[in-house]
């Protein structure tokens, strides 16, 4: 990959970072404040605590999964495997 | 109190100084060919794992375990709500700076972040205003972690406030100029395991002293309905969790001791595997210790009056009321893990960036040469000195120390927010921008700070971001567009035929 190329991959890694977070702001506040009136109850603690605190969590991690995966890529390796 | 008692931490800090001795054994000859990227970036090495622990343990310090959980068993869920924006202070910072800085590194061979800026705005202006930020920033907040760490350890284990300072507040000064950037990163991981597996341990000691969660829980919903509500009746405000999201969470991207980490990493799987593990890490990292806090309320069942009006009380508490004191004083290993994390981290950070950027700089624009040997010489004494007097402050700290370690945050994102960002995203920023952004921004950061002045009741990182954007738009447009040879460095795509 030429260098101009793997900036171009830096800024969209970039870009895709940053979209991720904003994802993660609007879950975080839909499923803690969206449901904190709702009655249910899981072992004596509200619903939104699983969801707005354990839930924002699991998915902030499974969306970093996610990000990983599709938008960062490998094409550099080999050039540093090389260097090394 | 017995001595005995005392073992397990020893036994870890021993340990950890074992740990530094063989990284510096097995790094002798990388130093030998170029100490100072050995010395402070490992000499671009770390894998995946590492890289997510050293990020996750410097970003976690002492309050995340001792002033924190407090709150929680004063506020209740809504501030473990407000504690888990937290979870984006890894992979942002990695997925938006890591990959691109580490390009820019390999190209003019930075060993600091710093280093960075310089060869961005061509200006040592700029570059020893980052660094006199970087120290003093620095400086304040490990003498607040050493203040917290030392306090708890006292109030755990029943030893004084100079004994627990001296075991980890000498150690880690010892081996943190021994090991250098690869000795810290590695120690910094056993701390992060240390930190997570002690505030378990803690939790489930808890949960059996107070007969189960679900007992406790319904004894809070009972004597406390308040704590089971996001805003807590009022005592969580929205605008709180306005500025959490930034103090905490977006700004954070900035924090110099992170960034670093950038330029520390082996290959891009290994920054893949870190944004991922470091998550996982800080979740649990800020969910655990605030979960034990907000439990705490059925073990302290007393008004906060009742434990010496402090909430920093709390916690060592907690732990004395649900462990033996053998084990209690086993558990301050968390605490004082996460303490010393953070000072190896910033102590080599404030060491490169008088040793780096500042002296070797210094001496290279007079066309000196240092040898390799001086530099070694150099970079070891300045890391030692600078333990050595924060070690020295936190024997009798200022008073105010306790709250700076949330300003110098503040401050220093302020600082290198928009430097950082535009330095490496946008190609017209230039060093007129960036110095009237750093210094503009820290100055009104701290005026309003000292002033107490607020806006919409946000925290005054919100008024020291908005000048500090404004300035750097202002001082930008005095300068000139950068060199072709920066832009080729830093932007290739915008100069290529």
């Amino acid at each position: 990959m030429k260098r101009s190329e793997k900036f171009r991959q830096a800024d969209r890694e970039a870009l895709a970072t940053v979209a991720a977070t904003a994802v993660i702001i609007v879950f975080w506040y839909l499923a803690g404040f969206g449901l904190a009136d709702v009655p249910v109850k899981i072992l004596h603690t509200p619903l939104w605590f699983w969801t707005g605190v354990v839930g924002t969590w699991l998915f902030a991690t499974l969306l970093v999964i996610v990000l990983t995966k599709c938008v960062f890529n490998d094409k550099d390796e080999e050039k540093k495997e090389a260097r090394s | 109190m017995s001595i005995v008692n005392l073992l397990p931490v020893v036994v870890f800090l021993v340990f950890l100084l074992a740990v530094s001795a063989y990284v510096q054994k097995t790094s002798q000859s990388q130093r030998q060919k170029d100490f100072a990227k050995d010395y402070f970036i490992g000499g671009r090495t770390l894998g995946g794992f590492v890289l997510a622990m050293t990020t996750a343990a410097t970003y976690s310090s002492v309050s995340s375990f001792v002033g924190g959980p407090g709150m929680a068993w004063v506020i209740g869920y809504g501030w473990i709500y407000m504690a888990i924006v937290q979870v984006v202070v890894i992979f942002l910072v990695l997925g938006v700076f890591g990959r691109k800085i580490s390009l820019i590194a390999e190209e003019i061979d930075a060993v600091t972040v710093i280093d960075v800026i310089r060869s961005r705005y061509q200006s040592t202006a700029l570059a020893n205003l980052s660094a006199l930020v970087i120290v003093a920033f620095f400086c304040a907040t490990m003498v607040a972690q050493f203040v917290g760490a030392a306090k708890i350890f006292e109030a755990v284990t029943g030893f004084g406030y100079l004994t627990g300072l001296c075991l980890f507040g000498l150690i880690v000064v010892f081996y943190t100029t021994i090991g250098g950037f690869k000795g810290v990163a590695i120690t910094d991981s056993f701390c992060a395991i240390a930190m997570v597996a002690g505030m378990a341990v803690l939790l489930l000691a808890m949960l059996k002293l107070g007969g189960g969660y679900e007992k406790m829980m319904t004894s809070i919903s009972v004597s406390h309905p308040d704590m089971l509500e996001p805003l807590s009746q009022g005592k969580m405000p929205m605008s709180l969790y306005i500025s959490q999201w930034l103090l905490v969470g977006i700004c954070t991207l900035s924090l110099p001791q992170s960034v670093v980490r950038g330029l520390s990493y082996k290959n891009s799987s290994a920054l893949r595997q870190a944004m991922i593990i470091g998550t996982l890490v800080i979740g649990a990292m800020n969910l655990l210790p605030n979960w034990i806090g907000v439990l705490g309320r059925t073990v302290l069942t007393e008004n906060l009056s009742a434990y010496g009006g402090s909430v920093d009380n709390i916690m060592p508490l907690v732990i004395t009321h649900s462990l033996s004191p053998f084990w209690a004083s086993a558990i301050v290993i968390g605490p004082v893990a996460a303490t010393i994390s953070t000072v190896s981290s910033l102590l080599l950070s404030a060491s490169s960036s008088i040793i780096k950027d500042v002296y070797m700089h210094s001496k290279a624009e007079k066309g000196e040469k240092l040898s390799n040997e001086a530099i070694r010489r150099y970079s070891t004494l300045a890391t030692v000195i600078l333990g050595i007097v924060v070690f020295f402050i936190s024997i009798d700290p200022p008073s105010v120390i306790w709250q700076i370690n949330m300003f110098a945050f503040g401050g220093l994102e302020t600082a290198f927010f928009w430097v950082l960002i535009f330095g490496l995203f946008w190609s017209k920023a230039n060093k007129y921008g960036a110095l009237a952004a750093m210094s503009g921004g820290v100055f009104f950061y701290c005026l309003t700070m000292a002033l107490k002045v607020k806006v919409f009741d946000l925290h005054q990182i919100v008024i020291g971001m908005f000048i500090s954007l404004a300035l750097f738009f202002l001082g930008n447009s005095f300068g000139k567009d950068p060199d072709r040879k920066v832009l080729e460095i830093f932007f290739p795509e915008k100069t290529e035929k």
